[in-house]
């Protein structure tokens, strides 16, 4: 204590550590009756700093998993396969096929059950008119910029080659060359930009 | 309370108290709120994708001559055999090398899910020896051509695609340097 009191003695910005509560109340007998009066003192400091330091770290690790672009629309009845070598997510029309119903952004356009019933490779040309009207409606808005030309396919895990070689094919004709397929991540993700 | 004290009293002699008591209430109860908010809006997604590319040619230049294309190795992967996978080497349609992999799947976790860990190994062997695309400035990749039946799952394609990009390069992308996938896949029509 004599060297706290030494220490007080000078001029000094930052005050030695020590009580703050009740340092000004001159009452004696209230300082007396409420810092216990001999026995133990029945207020409580509350460790303020490191709970403000906690919170503070929470913050900063919410704002640096902040996403945002929200939430990714998942249709519920499409199981997404899983895969380790992904990319990152990005912005583009998506293309689901649930059951035998595709939709685009959500809006159904068309169908793959001509597909199975044909048994071959063809051109859906519902879902083709619907990606096209979009190419053509990016190009207006963005006068001047190339064409990223990247949908993402999120297709269940049970649908055939066959009906994902042919969505592929037509989002191709209709200006989407680069297309993704949605999978979840599994272990290690293969880095943050892919070349679509 | 949080606050300063200067050690000097409490403003005695007539003058203002030097010492400053911090409002920490408010602020924790605004880290509060900024913690809320956060938590309600954050997006924990676990959701991934594999590229691929159609391959669709770019519109020619009238004010160019056509250049003859040096006809560049690709690897076609063979995925209709029932117990094996056929890696074949092409120069356009010259086969330059052809090897066998086991069809051997792997579970991963309980939903019936599966990779070709072996076959993944193979590719990676392969474009170490005949990968063309390696420099970091390189801006072309290696080409791989999937071969499917038209009854495979589209979970089997998957693995088999993630199998194929096992292999990576590292490429600048501005001042960064990335890994990204050797490979670009596309699919063959039958």
């Amino acid at each position: 204590m004599s060297n706290l009191k030494a220490l007080s003695r000078f001029e000094q910005p930052i005050a030695v550590p020590g009580r703050r509560l009740l340092h000004h109340i001159n009452l004696d007998f209230v300082r007396n009756k409420v810092a216990g009066g001999g026995r133990r003192s029945v207020n409580q400091e509350l460790p303020l700093v490191p709970f403000i330091d906690f919170l503070l770290c929470i913050v900063l690790f919410l704002l640096a998993s902040f996403s945002a672009t929200g939430e990714l629309p998942i249709d519920k009845n499409v199981k997404l396969p899983s895969a380790q070598n992904v990319l990152d997510m990005v912005e583009a029309p998506m293309v689901a096929i649930t059951g035998t119903q595709i939709l685009v952004d959500g809006i159904p356009s068309g169908s793959t059950r001509a597909i199975e019933e044909a048994n071959r490779l063809q051109r859906i040309d519902e879902l083709f008119n619907v990606l096209k009207s979009k190419h053509e409606l990016w190009k207006q808005i963005n006068p001047g910029k190339p064409f990223p030309g990247v949908c993402v396919l999120q297709v269940d895990k049970r649908v055939t080659a066959l009906v994902v070689k042919s969505v592929f094919q037509t989002a191709a004709f209709a200006g989407y060359p680069q297309v993704s397929f949605m999978t979840k991540r599994i272990g290690k993700p293969a880095g943050g930009h892919g070349s679509g | 309370m949080a606050g300063i004290d200067t050690g000097g009293g409490g403003g005695g002699h007539g003058r203002r108290s030097v010492n400053q008591e911090l409002p920490l209430v408010p602020f924790i109860d605004f880290l509060l709120c900024l913690v809320m908010f956060l938590l309600v809006t954050a997006v924990w997604s676990q959701m991934a994708r594999l590229n691929a590319d159609a391959q669709v040619p770019g519109p020619p230049n009238p004010d160019k001559d056509i250049d003859e294309q040096k006809k560049e190795k690709t690897l076609h992967v063979e995925m209709r055999g029932e117990r094996k996978f056929d890696l074949v080497w092409k120069e356009g349609t010259t086969v330059v090398n052809t090897i066998e992999v086991e069809k051997k799947q792997v579970p991963i976790g309980n939903d019936g899910e599966y990779t070709y860990p072996d076959l993944a190994k193979k590719i990676q062997d392969e474009w170490t020896q005949n990968g063309a695309h390696r420099a970091g400035t390189d801006k072309k990749f290696d080409q791989a051509i999937l071969h499917t039946d038209n009854t495979t799952p589209f979970q089997d394609i998957v693995a088999v695609i993630d199998a194929i990009y096992t292999p990576k390069r590292q490429i600048k992308i501005g001042t960064q340097e990335q890994d990204i996938p050797s490979f670009n896949v596309t699919f063959s029509v039958n």
